[in-house]
């Protein structure tokens, strides 16, 4: 089976101030197009890291990454869009401006953009927020501009790192359902990055957890089961405290690092 | 009171302490509002000096050329300190230092270098205009939110197009406030230098007036010259407020 994106291998050492850290150690996995496969595990695991990988952002010490059988060096924006946890947001450009953006930096022209980012603003529930600026919209919505502004670029893959990670449980919970909903009606790959299990279990049709640093792959879990999910079924019960004791020792041996 | 008021009333309150004060003094050394005024009428209708347009527009052009070196220079110098934070760190403090020093004491040096005429009084321009404008760009670049520049790097932004969407709207409001002081900066620059010492040039012009004891047309040339810059200073302002509303 080809995979859509491939991960062979990949190993990840920073600089710090008190002597080198290994982010990542001999990761390989891959993905196959269409799915939901969440990256899971304690903070400073390297999920972050392998996300930028994927996106060409931060370039492996060793090992190689590809996408479509190509190797990725550097942001392509025709292959992968991201999604990060602060919107990031240009706060000098409206809802419309900020989702032209990658049309923008492609050449599209101007009615061309607009026509795509308008289309958008109804699925993102944003018609109404059109002409307005970030300062001026909630947090949940800044997310929901991002996620525009990378799908616009109708690209194959959509990374997402914890892009619901700075917002309230409830806001959290709805933000799921309707990525949900866009996702099984795109059918893009998305890569997604959480620490959270109820969303990890809600949306993914695999979940990949990581060891604490250095991060290696410790489990991978298949979730084959129909959306919307009944959080309270036996099998999610079941797969939900499986997941928890994997991501706990992960979580206990971060905690005693520190 | 409406403010408007209050400020016809300060007006003319001063007017008239001057004119008290003025008619007191030496009137070769204290000129009343009521010597300066027809001294103004007769610059302007260029009795007392008749080449005054042709003073002005040197002036005028001195400012230009100097104000375009400086913001030149000024965005490459702080936009090359700013993006490498190696040069940043080992030559921002020297500038900052230079900016600190009173740059009236390069001007003897200038005048040997580039003579008597316009190309002092454009370098001395230029090198008050010169640092506000840097510092600004630096400062500003400095505050750009770098995770701004990793979203525009993900959706395939090169580095020119990273300083033209992402920093330089960023920074516009610092860079327009510094743009403004180097204005301000630069036009003080010419004029002091041609006061100091220059062949041509409304400074040249109050230099001989006020040596020559015409204190009335002294006056008159100082009022010419502060109108000159307040006008340059609103325009910048004007611009200033439009930065303002746009990065907000």
């Amino acid at each position: 089976m080809s995979d859509l994106i491939v991960v062979d291998g990949v190993d990840k050492r920073y600089a710090t101030s008190s002597g080198p850290v290994d982010a990542l150690r001999g990761v390989s996995l891959g993905v196959g197009a269409g799915e939901f496969c969440t990256l899971i595990g304690p903070s400073g695991c390297g999920k972050s890291t392998l996300l930028g990988m994927l996106g060409g952002l931060v370039t492996p010490d060793a090992g190689r990454v590809l996408v479509d059988g190509r190797p990725v060096n550097g942001p392509d924006p025709r292959r992968a869009a991201t999604v990060f946890q602060e919107a990031g947001l240009f706060p000098w450009r409206t809802t419309v401006e900020n989702i032209e953006f990658g049309l923008e930096l492609q050449g599209v022209a101007r009615e061309r953009r607009r026509i795509v980012a308008t289309e958008l603003l109804g699925p993102l529930g944003l018609r109404d927020f059109a002409g307005k600026y970030p300062r001026e919209l909630s947090g949940g919505m800044r997310q929901r501009v991002a996620i525009g502004r990378a799908l616009a670029i109708d690209t194959p893959i959509v990374l997402m790192d914890e892009p619901f990670g700075a917002l309230d449980e409830q806001t959290r919970l709805l933000m799921g359902e309707w990525l949900l909903d866009i996702w099984r009606r795109t059918r893009k790959t998305v890569v997604f990055v959480t620490h959270s299990l109820q969303e990890a279990l809600a949306l993914s049709t695999r979940v990949i957890v990581m060891t604490a640093r250095p991060g290696r792959i410790k489990s991978v879990v298949e979730l084959p089961l129909p959306y919307p999910r009944a959080m309270e079924s036996a099998e999610l019960v079941a797969l939900r405290a499986k997941l928890w004791s994997e991501i706990r020792e992960e979580s206990l041996r971060a905690m005693g690092e520190v | 009171m409406s403010v408007a008021l209050i400020r016809v009333v300060i007006v003319a309150v001063a007017l008239g302490a001057w004119e008290v004060f003025g008619r007191l003094g030496n009137p070769l050394l204290y000129v009343p509002p009521s010597a300066a005024l027809p001294a103004l009428g007769r610059l302007l209708t260029l009795q007392s000096y008749p080449e005054l347009g042709e003073h002005l527009l040197l002036t005028l052009r001195e400012i230009a050329v100097a104000y375009a070196l400086a913001i030149a220079a000024g965005i490459g110098v702080g936009a090359a300190l700013g993006l490498n934070r190696v040069v940043g760190r080992t030559y921002g403090p020297i500038l900052a230092a230079l900016y600190a020093v009173p740059a009236v004491v390069w001007y003897p040096s200038l005048m040997l270098f580039f003579g008597l005429d316009a190309a002092s009084k454009i370098a001395f321009g230029f090198l008050l205009g010169f640092f506000p404008i840097a510092l600004a760009v630096l400062a500003g670049i400095r505050q750009v939110n770098a995770q701004l520049v990793i979203v525009a790097r993900a959706f395939g932004a090169s580095g020119i197009t990273v300083f033209r969407k992402v920093m330089l709207p960023a920074m516009l409001f610092t860079l327009v406030g510094g743009l403004r002081t180097g204005l301000a900066l630069t036009v003080i620059g010419v004029i002091v230098g041609e006061v100091l010492g220059a062949k041509a040039g409304m400074g040249s012009l109050i230099n001989h007036a006020y040596g020559l004891f015409r204190t009335a047309d002294y006056v008159a040339l100082v009022v010419v010259t502060l109108l000159l810059i307040v006008a340059s200073d609103a325009v910048a302002g004007v611009v200033e407020q439009r930065a303002r509303r746009w990065t907000e």
